[in-house]
């Protein structure tokens, strides 16, 4: 199938922030498999793939909020709380799925609270989630003083399969949940309305789409996919660490940005912070192999990020210098 | 960042007043309630205490108030207090440069650095919320980078230190000027000069600022460069107030700060906002954690009552903002002030009831106190009272042993025990919790348990300042940072307080005894040895630690480094890798080096999360010729000992160590621990050995799949 020379430019030039990260990745894959072939071990990939799992269901939420321009920095928090909520449910004798099912019931709750009060109430989402943040953070703390869940059932860890089958099980619902939300952004009217919402949720409204309930949506969805990510992740230990979440919405928010999605809402697709996760994911143990000093981890990572993000600007600079420019400085 | 639903111009324009009069009640009601749960919480001197704590956090956000006016953000603040932080000692230290000039080259960063996220949001045109995202790893990394992590500057000079910890004459700490001058400069750029409305403007749209005739670059490079430069102050102030430079300085310090702004009323979204606000706000945020202290309640509730009043009281003007705004529709332009008035009336009446009511919660406090005052002598007054006229040999300045030694045996009032975790939340100082709370019990001693809850080295120096404010009777703390610590501890003896150190030490000067559960050394020995033996006297290992900046951590490798070089040359040390404190970090960690480092053939793991996270990695990799060793609790880890992936765990009885330390306390005011003592009664265990200014726990265990099972902590 021979596509016309215009058309394959055009597919370039929507994608191409995309398609400078996929190069940025493939460079350093590249670079590894020169410097340190041990590194292309199966295991070690495999490794990658699975750590990554969580954080990649995570990252597809967060990827709406921020298309439909908002934000959710209580992810960490709600993903503690969803891990330690799993892992008493299974203790207490409930069946695994309908823990898990429980645990993704609770993420949506938050979430649909946090949705209300930004969509119908109306305050800013980075208050409503900076307070979330620390309530949950700090209850949890009260209520567990940081003790992990131990003497889990042997149905907890890998929902009671072997270590392949629940690995396997594990990645493919992440990149179930992937092609899912990812079909579903693209070619419904439920995902066009996401971006709707976020270029302009005014002419949204217009246009005869319901900005609030897109938003309600949105934030619902992050949290179910919170809770989901929690179970994804703490089946994988045989005890739950109260503490797991902590950070985690700074780097899902850096992978999601690091994807080209822009923080203003209305543009980028999920294949970018796809990337960006397993970017993220591997430079870690990258940097290991590569026998760095731990120290300089965290310069690094930023110094990727603030690059990625201002290339990617530069580029976007130069391909909009015919077009006019947006009005609107996020 | 919101969804305007209903867009109406006139919806942004509201009297900045408004959530400063929910936040005057809200501080009233804080006031109130704190005067009457909380111990010395209604005094002067604790008011200034609150103003010392809230100082660099205070600076913080009133810097950040013109950034988040003008629709921006800087998430970075936090970091460049650590990075400043490390420069300055650097160019002190290493450098040789006198310490105004490295200041002032501190300060100089700070405006770079500054500069930098400006140039980055305005030349680049890239979000803020991105670029200081990216300029809060850079920079923390860049600190950590250029120490180590590892290293920590010390030893400053008094002129310097007074700084952070001096009082001006009247008791005023001598950082109160700085805030003082701080706020005024905001107040006045934001509220007096021309600047302050073009801010405004920005905020609202920058594109119409710019068709007005304002520089909106220049104006926004101007308040990030603002807001770098007063990071390097709040970090010169943190510095002389800690006593040491370290590359975790300000950690998590953006976050209060934003949260104080956003809780004075300052719109996220840009357009709206006051330097006042700002300070109500932080005073509010730093009301609660001091009253919580004072009260001895949970320091958590702090977090959740913080983000409940940020919910509450934006909803509330919120909810304000609707109703103006409705009205606005029904009746034309002029209806609004009269909305606004009318709700401001409201408003001015909910004001008083609360004053009126906290008054009258102070009064009877007062009352309570009088009460108590007439029932016996307050501890203080009775040190006073009775520290003169005691002659039993005890050093001046001391309280009186007789005085607490006839409390202990008559039984009138409780002693209070005030003892402080490194951190709370960890399942190690659970244990000890729950040893210290069965030797309060058996004694009758009301037992305060308090400790931070984040990571900042700064929180524990408050947690003592208010436990001197609040006057407890013995104060034994898990010394997190020697040196910062050491001078708080020393005031509290100066005013008369026990002062017993347990877990770690702080200068020998600054405690009257040391309750040792082992030595770094003999733990760091003690895990060399275990490696050499699992090891066979020859291979490679590799070292998972909590972060790289934590004192006891470093400590630790420094022992079995030690140990190492001399003892077992044959062993070599392929990597050490931080996992955060974090099981899972640590699994991710183990099971790259298992990969990276195919020839190590043990971990250990020097954090207690990451021993059964290490011991998870080679179980799902399949290594059987790796094992896992290092210092946890026995709970978390009999799975993996009876599995034989985790050859051993090393750690003392940590509920003995709590129990140990109550008796301790209890033994120093009845007279039966002093100087020159050679042991001491402590309950269930029987007679303890002192040694000097030591109280001795014994040996570290040795948790095998033998004995493991004996243990349940």
């Amino acid at each position: 199938m021979a596509v016309p020379e215009k058309h394959r430019h055009r597919w370039l030039v929507r994608y191409r922030h995309e398609v400078a990260l996929g190069v940025g990745y493939l460079l350093l894959l590249v670079w590894l498999a020169v410097w340190r072939p041990a590194f292309f071990q199966p295991a070690q990939l495999q490794a990658v793939l699975v750590s990554a799992a969580p954080m990649l269901v995570v990252c597809v939420g967060m990827t709406l909020v921020i298309l439909a321009r908002q934000i959710d920095i209580a992810v960490g928090s709600l993903f503690s709380v969803c891990g330690v909520a799993v892992g008493l449910l299974a203790r207490g004798g409930w069946p695994m799925p309908l823990a898990g099912l429980a645990a993704v019931g609770l993420g949506t709750a938050v979430g649909a609270f946090q949705g209300w009060l930004v969509a119908y109430v109306g305050l800013p989402a980075i208050v409503v989630t900076l307070a979330m943040m620390v309530i949950l953070r700090e209850g949890l703390r009260w209520w567990r003083q940081g003790e992990f869940v131990r003497d889990l059932p042997t149905d907890f860890q890998w929902f009671g399969f072997s270590q392949e089958q629940g690995q396997l099980a594990l990645v493919a619902i992440a990149l179930g949940c992937f092609v899912l939300v990812a079909c579903g952004l693209r070619w419904l009217a439920a995902g066009r309305a996401v971006y709707a919402t976020g270029g302009d949720p005014h002419a949204a409204f217009l246009a005869g789409m319901r900005p609030r309930r897109v938003t309600l949506a949105v934030f619902s969805l992050l949290g179910g996919l919170t809770g989901l990510a929690a179970v994804l992740h703490t089946v994988r230990f045989a005890m739950v660490d109260p503490a797991a979440g902590q950070g985690l919405e700074l780097q899902a928010i850096a992978a999601v940005v690091l994807g080209g999605v822009a923080i203003s809402g209305g543009r980028g697709t999920l294949v970018g912070p796809l990337l960006g996760v397993f970017l993220l994911a591997t430079l870690k143990p990258a940097l290991v192999f590569l026998g760095a000093a731990a120290h300089w981890d965290k310069a690094l990572q930023g110094a990727i990020i603030l690059a990625a993000v201002a290339a990617s600007r530069l580029q976007t600079s130069h391909a909009a210098a015919a077009t006019p420019a947006r009005g609107r400085q996020p | 960042m919101t969804v305007p639903t209903r867009p109406q111009p006139a919806s942004r324009r509201t009297s900045p007043l408004t959530q400063e009069y929910v936040l005057l009640g809200v501080i009233a009601a804080e006031i109130a309630f704190f005067a009457v749960v909380g111990e010395n919480f209604f005094t002067a001197a604790n008011a200034f205490e609150i103003i010392r704590l809230g100082t660099e956090v205070g600076l913080l956000a009133l810097a950040l108030t013109p950034v988040i006016i003008a629709g921006g953000i800087d998430l970075s603040v936090g970091s460049l207090m650590g990075l400043s932080a490390v420069v300055l000692g650097l160019l002190w230290r290493d450098g040789r440069w006198p310490l105004p000039l490295a200041a002032l080259a501190t300060l100089g960063l700070g405006w770079l650095a500054g500069w930098c996220n400006g140039w980055l949001v305005t030349r680049l045109k890239l979000p803020p919320l991105i670029v200081t995202l990216g300029t809060f790893s850079l920079f923390r990394g860049l600190a950590e980078g250029l120490t180590g992590g590892v290293e920590t500057f010390t030893a400053f000079p008094a002129s310097f230190l007074f700084l952070g910890q001096g009082y001006l004459p009247g008791g005023i700490p001598a950082q109160f000027p700085l805030l003082v001058l701080a706020a005024a400069g905001v107040a006045w750029m934001l509220h007096r000069a021309p600047l302050g409305q073009e801010l405004i403007a920005i905020g609202l749209a920058p594109e119409g600022a710019r068709f007005a005739g304002i520089d909106v670059a220049g104006r926004l490079r101007w308040v990030y460069t603002l807001c770098g430069l007063s990071a390097s102050i709040a970090a010169l102030v943190y510095v002389a107030h800690l006593g040491q430079a370290k590359a975790d300085a300000g950690t998590g310090y953006e976050l209060m700060a934003i949260t104080a702004v956003v809780l004075g009323g300052t719109s996220i979204t840009g357009g709206q906002g006051s330097a006042g606000g700002t300070l109500l706000g932080l005073a509010a945020i730093a009301t609660v954690q001091n009253g919580l202290r004072l009260a001895a309640w949970p320091a958590e509730l702090a977090g959740i009552l913080i983000g409940g009043v940020l919910l509450v009281t934006m909803t509330l003007s919120r909810l304000r903002l609707q109703l103006g705004g409705r009205s606005l529709a029904a009746e034309g332009g002029g209806a609004l002030a009269r909305e606004l008035w009318h709700v401001s009336n409201g408003q001015v009446a909910a004001l008083c009831g609360t004053i009126l009511l906290a008054a009258l919660l102070v009064a009877l406090s007062q009352q309570r106190l009088a009460r108590e005052l007439a029932r016996g002598p307050a501890p203080a007054v009775g040190n006073l009272a009775q520290g003169g006229a005691s002659a039993d040999g005890l050093k001046s300045g001391a309280p009186s042993a007789a005085a607490l030694g006839a409390r202990v045996a008559a039984g009138s009032r409780p002693l209070v025990v005030a003892m402080m975790p490194k951190s709370k939340g960890n399942a190690y100082f659970i244990a000890c919790r729950r040893g210290a709370e069965e030797a309060a019990a058996e004694l009758g001693i009301e037992l305060i348990w308090d400790g931070p809850t984040e990571t900042d080295p700064a929180k524990q120096n408050e947690i003592v300042e208010a436990w001197i404010t609040r006057g407890v009777d013995v104060i034994a703390v898990a010394v997190e940072n020697r040196q910062g610590l050491s001078s708080v501890l020393r005031k509290a003896r100066q005013r008369g307080i026990r002062v017993l150190t347990w877990d770690a030490d702080a200068e020998a000067d600054a405690r009257d005894f040391l309750v040792n559960q082992a030595t770094p050394e003999g733990i760091g020995t003690s895990l060399m040895d275990q490696a050499a033996r699992v090891l066979g006297g020859a291979g490679e290992f590799a070292i998972i630690t909590a972060s790289l900046t934590a004192a006891n951590q470093i400590e630790w490798q420094k022992h079995i480094e030690a140990r190492r070089a001399a003892r077992y040359p044959q062993i070599r040390l392929a990597t050490v890798r931080p996992c955060d404190d974090l099981q899972g970090r640590a699994f991710e960690e183990a099971t790259t080096i298992l990969r990276a480092y195919p020839q190590v053939k043990l971990i250990m793991a020097i954090c207690s999360p990451a021993v059964p996270g290490a011991a998870e990695a080679v179980k799902q990799a399949r290594r059987d010729d790796v094992k896992v060793i290092g210092l946890g609790l026995p709970n978390d880890n009999k799975p993996y000992v009876h599995a034989g992936i985790t050859d051993c765990v090393i750690l003392w009885n940590t509920m003995d160590l709590g129990y140990l330390t109550v008796w301790a306390a209890r033994n120093l005011c009845a007279g039966t621990l002093r100087p020159g003592v050679t042991e001491m009664p402590a309950g269930r265990l029987g007679r303890v050995a002192v040694a000097q200014d030591q109280v001795l726990l014994g040996q570290p265990l040795v948790f095998t799949r033998e004995n493991i099972d004996q243990y349940d902590f």
